[in-house]
């Protein structure tokens, strides 16, 4: 994947985390991609709204029981990675 | 130790009389009634130097064996929502006393409690983390109690609703009676069982009609729900707002995978309007009408598919009454409710359950409303508490937490909404320095308070209107932030 296809890809999943938390994160707090989410407001609801968002803009079905590490959503860049790999594209 | 067992000889009756059928169907097995009952008497061994058994678990089929086991044993299970922090069940060892947690491994080493777990001889992820008491519980339950539940308190300590095995019992049958359930119902249970509507709907009634309790793994996304429901045959989905939302977002499931659905409930918070309506348009099945209080059980149902409006008819059991207040339009008044599943008190809070019980045992809900064509139509609510996603949370709680803050001079919480009309906490903040952030606030929420308590969003004001006796104007307060928000 290019290097503008990732960026591309990383402001729509920022997008998702916004929508996705029903505004209770501020788009400003999105802009680094290494914070970790859970401690701007990404709440279980919010978690839930994104799987949904993920699974829907790019087909990615992600089932939690089958990793033990959760990190790859704890933050923006980790999502895009991991977004990134599920569908067999080269980062 | 209790010493009633009604709860455990009903459940020990469906185990004879269901045998051979279906039970509890989880993610890699499904349990007959006669497997669950031997699990549940294996299970029961375990369980014996604990007369009170915490649950701090999510729906699995491993939450019914050890729950029966339990009650087997003659303890008393409490069910504490499974997010509740290291804080808060201290708080109920050390009120009502707790012997031991079940819990999912991940969650008693998150915890900071001491002991040495203890796996189940069938399923390696659920644990039980033995606790020693520090001193006798504050607290005695009633002889007649058979099981607990949570609401939530003050300043971290949850209320604990003492229930009789005989108010479990009566809840479970007249949902069977009230919704027409039968030994061919298959319930996927996705509210939490330590929730009143997935206790009372699906717990004990499933087993009491002989039907099939299934448990979904993983997150509720909505692609494996509709999966599960058309394999597994679901008849009835017990679910919460925000899936009948997903459910009717473009790019959702195929509608004729829930084609064999009959009955879709909502528990926890209000559905909305809208969403009820794409549902029908959806997948042609209305979601339920229902209201049940944690303090009596389930109160109404709604028999008739074609009804659309208000909260359906009383359940057998049921009665309620509307007692006009000053302030209410004609018709409306404050909901009063007498079931044949009352609990029976707070164990922590002494009297005041009993202080909302009058003389001929109707609860006053705070709830206001009326009848109309012997449907319950609520208007609004009297009481202070916050309904996030079906748990109550009382501000005070919060404000108490952010209060004791450095530079922290005033402070409110009150209900509001996300952009997705999911109901949150809003926390205002009046701070002496500017050097007070929203990280600082949220984390220190975060530090005190189970998850689903910490606000949804933190304004900070220069001032929060107060009447002249203290009160906070929220109308005027809404509305300086609502300015504040457009302007910035």
């Amino acid at each position: 994947m290019n290097e503008d296809a990732q960026v591309a890809m990383k402001k729509r999943i920022q997008r998702l985390v916004y929508i996705a938390a029903g505004g209770k994160i501020r788009e400003e707090d999105l802009g680094s991609g290494e914070t970790d989410l859970r401690t701007i407001g990404l709440d279980s609801l919010g978690y839930l709204n994104l799987l949904e968002g993920l699974e829907r803009t790019f087909g990615v079905a992600i089932d939690l029981d089958q990793e033990e590490d959760h990190s790859f959503l704890h933050t923006i860049d980790n999502i895009v990675r991991y977004v990134v790999a599920q569908r067999g594209e080269a980062a | 130790m209790s010493e009633a067992r009604a709860l455990w000889e009903a459940m020990a009756g469906c185990v004879d009389r269901h045998r051979g059928r279906v039970a509890v169907v989880g993610s890699a097995e499904a349990l007959s009634y006669e497997e669950l009952g031997r699990r549940i008497r294996e299970a029961s061994g375990l369980l014996r130097a604990a007369p009170h058994v915490g649950f701090c678990l999510g729906n699995r089929p491993e939450y019914v064996i050890l729950y029966f086991a339990t009650l087997a044993a003659g303890h008393l299970p409490l069910l504490l929502d499974a997010s509740f922090n290291t804080g808060e069940i201290e708080a109920i060892r050390d009120d009502c006393g707790l012997d031991a947690l079940v819990l999912e491994r991940a969650k008693a080493e998150a915890l900071d409690l001491p002991g040495k777990v203890e796996p189940l001889p069938f399923d390696d992820n659920v644990v039980i983390l033995p606790l020693a008491r520090r001193g006798e519980p504050s607290y005695e339950a009633r002889p007649t109690t058979e099981v607990c539940r949570f609401t939530s308190g003050t300043t971290g300590r949850p209320k604990c609703l003492e229930f009789s095995g005989h108010a479990v019992v009566s809840a479970a049958r007249n949902w069977v009676l009230g919704t027409g359930m039968t030994g061919d119902d298959r319930t996927l249970c996705l509210a939490a069982l330590s929730n009143g509507l997935a206790f009372n709907t699906s717990l004990l009634s499933t087993f009491l009609a002989g039907g099939e309790l299934h448990f979904l793994k993983g997150a509720p996304l909505t692609r494996p729900v509709a999966r599960r429901i058309a394999e597994s045959g679901i008849t009835r989905l017990i679910a919460f707002p925000t899936l009948y939302r997903n459910l009717t977002a473009p790019g959702g499931p195929d509608p004729s995978l829930l084609a064999g659905l009959r009955h879709a409930i909502s528990a926890g918070a209000p559905l909305w309007p809208d969403v009820r309506e794409e549902f029908r348009t959806l997948y042609g099945l209305d979601v339920s009408d229902y209201y049940g209080i944690a303090e009596t059980g389930p109160v109404t149902f709604e028999r008739d598919a074609s009804h659309h409006a208000g909260l359906g008819q009383p359940l057998p059991g049921a009665e309620i009454r509307i007692a006009p207040g000053p302030g209410d339009e004609p018709g409306a008044g404050e909901v009063l409710v007498r079931t044949a599943s009352m609990a029976s008190g707070y164990l922590n809070h002494p009297g005041l359950f009993e202080a909302r019980v009058d003389a001929e045992g109707f609860y006053h809900s705070g709830d206001r409303g009326r009848i109309v064509d012997g449907r319950l139509h609520l208007v609004g609510r009297t009481q202070d508490h916050i309904n996030v996603a079906g748990r109550k949370i009382d501000p005070t709680e919060i404000v108490a937490v952010v209060s004791a803050l450095a530079g922290v001079t005033d402070a409110v919480a009150f209900p509001d909404e996300d952009l997705n009309r999911e109901a949150l906490v809003h926390l205002v903040v009046v701070a002496a320095s500017g050097e007070l952030t929203r990280a600082a606030v949220a984390e220190a929420c975060r530090s005190r308070l189970a998850s689903y308590k910490v606000p949804g969003r933190i304004s900070f004001v220069q001032e929060i209107p107060r009447t002249g006796v203290g009160k906070p104007r929220l109308a005027m307060l809404r509305e300086q932030l609502n300015a504040k928000g457009s302007a910035a």
